[in-house]
């Protein structure tokens, strides 16, 4: 390298990168490490940690926790992601217009987004009731049939994901809203006087310019959805019957309330592995379509 | 004229003075709340308490700190029972022992096998304290008298019946006796209209204590004296019958979303609101049950199937092996004065707990107050069937892993009950030998 692009200050980045550097050491890559070392030891906080090896994560495979808390987890994800992105889709196009109503209405759909999870679950708590709530007498008022939405396991796990997209919808809604602004009026009004249908205009023209705007929405969702937490611990707290045991209640469940450290410790593990194979693979979907 | 950089330089002014406000603001805000007087000893209570029974323990503590000039109790909110004994394990793992806390009778056997509570036994007037035995170490758990005294009685309950007197006088029914008048009553009070169901007949958590009752009901014990975990034999799976008779079956009672303490909110709402007209819980709900519901409120003994039988619940007084010495006598000091007559009685009956000494329960029969609040003298009475819990370490992980979960999936799920416990005892031998 010559001498003129030899950085005078080596070592400025680093000194920049520093703080930052030092915060994921200790709250991150150290935890992580600690969980890793510590899923080889039963432990429950009192008594001496025990090496056990492996016996952790056989035990929950064996149990049938860590299956069962994958495929729900990655149940609600699907719906989630899917859920939100549609409709944040659907609402970005229908309100992407000038005027007064339009900007209420935007305003009110993304003030879903920073309302408090908690706040969020409490309401559909109630909204949700089997007997009192105000969905199942809407229902009742069209003939529908009651619904035990948080109590019936194979429908618990929907209604905290349809709790999830409308709370997280608003927040796609403007991701897409900003995309949409990008797309050059030119582009949409030539292929109109080309006689392209409404329609035809939106997939031909609109969704490929709105393709990496999708990517960010699906992605931030996606790990949106895999961290739940706050909304199944205020409406089901995992229940009913393990229905909505998502890894991450799993591990709150299994360190704080089971005493068991050592296997949360092994799906912390798991889940980080989850999440960072998924990181990786979107990275090269990313990577592939830049390239392109 | 203004100077051009007067501006961001008032600004910058500005801005340190909102930082140096808000820092000072959160400086004090770190202080210690409740900070101990000088010269008095003081002790941390970490309590687990929402409501009502916080503001009584919180009021009494006051009481207590202006009623002597020598210790202080500075009270510490911890969350619901599971969370504060979350963070009390922790606290002991990191060293940072409170002084003074209560946990649930469950876990006891456990803390004291760890090594993690201080004995009490040494402590001056700890065997002088005139507790009720069902109450106490002695009689919660069998053999515990014969153990080092770790626990002293504080909020102590069983499960008992409320019922919404309106709705049984209106069908001319009287609390059930039995398990078949249970399903008899739960049935007729049960209301539908247009298939939908605005009234169950009755309400109860799927949980855990109040399967232990029914298995005590119907002849059984969880935990054998020789240490098998049986999970009650016949007995456990006619428990579970009856829940799932009455949810699938009869339809009568409304199994409450959520779990753990949350599906007991949930029961005692719909009880308030009238949509269930009998529920099971606690007695330490009485008093709330009482001043909030719109209708009169009847206590009840829980029905019999071969016999009559409840667990005690609630929790009991301990200190963490590692508790700071220096705030062991506030503690002890504290605990001695929560026994006397006066605020063991005034605990119980602003709450609903049983009063957990016979110096308070015969202050409250000569104040009249039984004869005033028959509702209270329930939970007194059931005392004489109250079943002693196995002294079994592993008990807490018997309900939380093995049992609570089956629990749920045969009555929401409707499983087998046979086959369910069947494989619960299996897990039951083979993780805890």
């Amino acid at each position: 390298m010559s001498a003129l692009l030899r950085p005078r200050r080596p070592y400025d980045p680093w000194w920049m990168l520093a703080p930052t550097l030092a915060l994921l050491a200790v709250f991150f890559f150290w935890p992580v490490a600690f969980a890793a070392w510590r899923s080889l030891y039963e432990w429950d906080l009192l008594t001496p940690p025990r090496f056990v090896g492996l016996r952790n994560y056989a035990s929950l495979v064996e149990s049938g926790l860590l299956g069962r808390a994958l495929a729900t987890t990655l149940a609600f994800s699907v719906v989630v992601v899917i859920g939100s992105s549609a409709l944040g889709l659907g609402l970005a196009v229908a309100l992407n217009r000038p005027g007064r109503f339009a900007s209420v209405v935007r305003g009110a759909i993304f003030s879903a987004y920073v309302v408090s999870w908690v706040s969020v679950a409490l309401l559909f708590l109630w909204i949700l009731d089997a007997d009192a709530g105000v969905a199942n007498a809407a229902l009742a008022a069209v003939g529908g049939p009651r619904i035990r939405w948080l109590s019936d396991p194979s429908v618990a796990l929907y209604a905290l994901a349809g709790v999830t997209i409308w709370k997280i919808a608003g927040y796609a809604m403007v991701l897409f809203l900003a995309g949409l602004q990008d797309v050059p009026r030119a582009l949409l009004e030539a292929a109109a006087l080309d006689g392209a249908t409404p329609w035809r205009r939106f997939w031909r023209v609109t969704w490929p310019l709105l393709r990496p705007t999708a990517a960010f929405v699906v992605t931030t969702s996606l790990i949106a959805s895999f961290q739940v937490f706050d909304v199944v611990r205020v409406m089901t707290q995992g229940g009913p019957v393990h229905a909505t045991m998502v890894l991450v209640y799993a591990v709150y469940e299994e360190i704080f309330q089971n005493l068991r450290v050592g296997r949360a410790s092994a799906l912390v593990v798991v889940f980080f592995l989850l999440l960072l194979g998924l990181t990786a693979l979107q990275l090269r979907v990313w990577r592939a379509r830049s390239a392109r | 004229m203004r100077h051009a950089g007067a501006a961001p330089a008032t600004r910058r002014r500005w801005l340190a003075g909102v930082t140096a406000a808000a820092g000072a603001a959160w400086l004090g805000a770190c202080g210690r709340p409740g900070a101990a007087p000088a010269g008095r000893a003081a002790a941390s209570l970490w309590f687990t308490y929402g409501g009502r029974n916080r503001a009584t323990l919180e009021e009494l503590v006051a009481r207590f700190n202006a009623s002597q000039p020598d210790f202080w109790i500075r009270a510490v909110f911890q969350g619901d029972y599971f969370e504060g004994l979350a963070k009390l394990r922790t606290a002991i793992a990191a060293r940072a022992d409170p002084g003074l806390s209560h946990v649930v009778g469950e876990v006891i056997p456990y803390l004291a096998e760890a090594g993690a509570l201080r004995s009490l036994a040494g402590l001056p007037g700890a065997r002088e304290l005139d507790l009720v035995a069902a109450l106490g170490q002695s009689g919660s758990w069998r053999g515990g008298a014969d153990r080092p005294l770790v626990a002293l009685p504080f909020n102590r309950s069983t499960p008992i019946a409320y019922l919404n007197q309106a709705v049984f006088d209106e069908h001319g029914l009287r609390a059930p006796e039995s398990w078949a008048e249970l399903r008899e009553s739960a049935r007729a009070l049960t209301r539908r209209e247009g298939g939908r169901t605005v009234r169950y007949g009755f309400g109860c958590p799927v949980d855990w204590w109040f399967w232990v009752a029914l298995v005590g009901q119907a002849g059984g014990e969880v935990i054998e004296p020789d240490g098998a975990v049986t999970l009650g034999g016949d007995a456990g799976v006619r428990a579970v019958e009856l829940w799932q008779r009455l949810v699938t079956e009869d339809a009568s009672m409304k199994p409450p979303p959520g779990r753990d303490y949350n599906a007991w909110e949930a029961t005692n709402q719909d009880f308030l609101a009238g949509r269930t007209a009998m529920i099971w819980t606690s007695t330490a709900f009485l008093r709330y049950l009482e001043e909030n519901a719109r209708f009169p409120v009847r206590a009840a003994p829980l029905p019999r199937d071969v016999r009559h039988a409840v667990p005690t619940g609630g929790t009991h007084w301990i200190l963490p092996a590692r508790g700071p010495d220096a705030e062991r006598a506030a503690a002890w000091a504290f605990l001695r004065w929560m026994h006397e007559p006066a605020q063991a009685a005034d605990w119980a009956t602003r709450t609903g707990y049983i009063p957990v000494t016979h110096g308070a329960i015969a202050r409250l029969e000569a104040q009249g107050f039984y004869t005033a609040h028959p509702n209270d003298r329930v939970a007194l009475r059931q005392l004489d069937v109250a079943l002693p819990w196995p002294w079994a370490p592993a008990l807490f992980r018997v309900q939380r892993e093995i049992v609570q979960p089956r629990l749920e999936r045969a009555v929401l799920a409707s499983g087998s009950a046979r086959e369910l416990l069947e494989e619960a005892r299996g897990i039951a031998r083979r993780e805890l030998g």
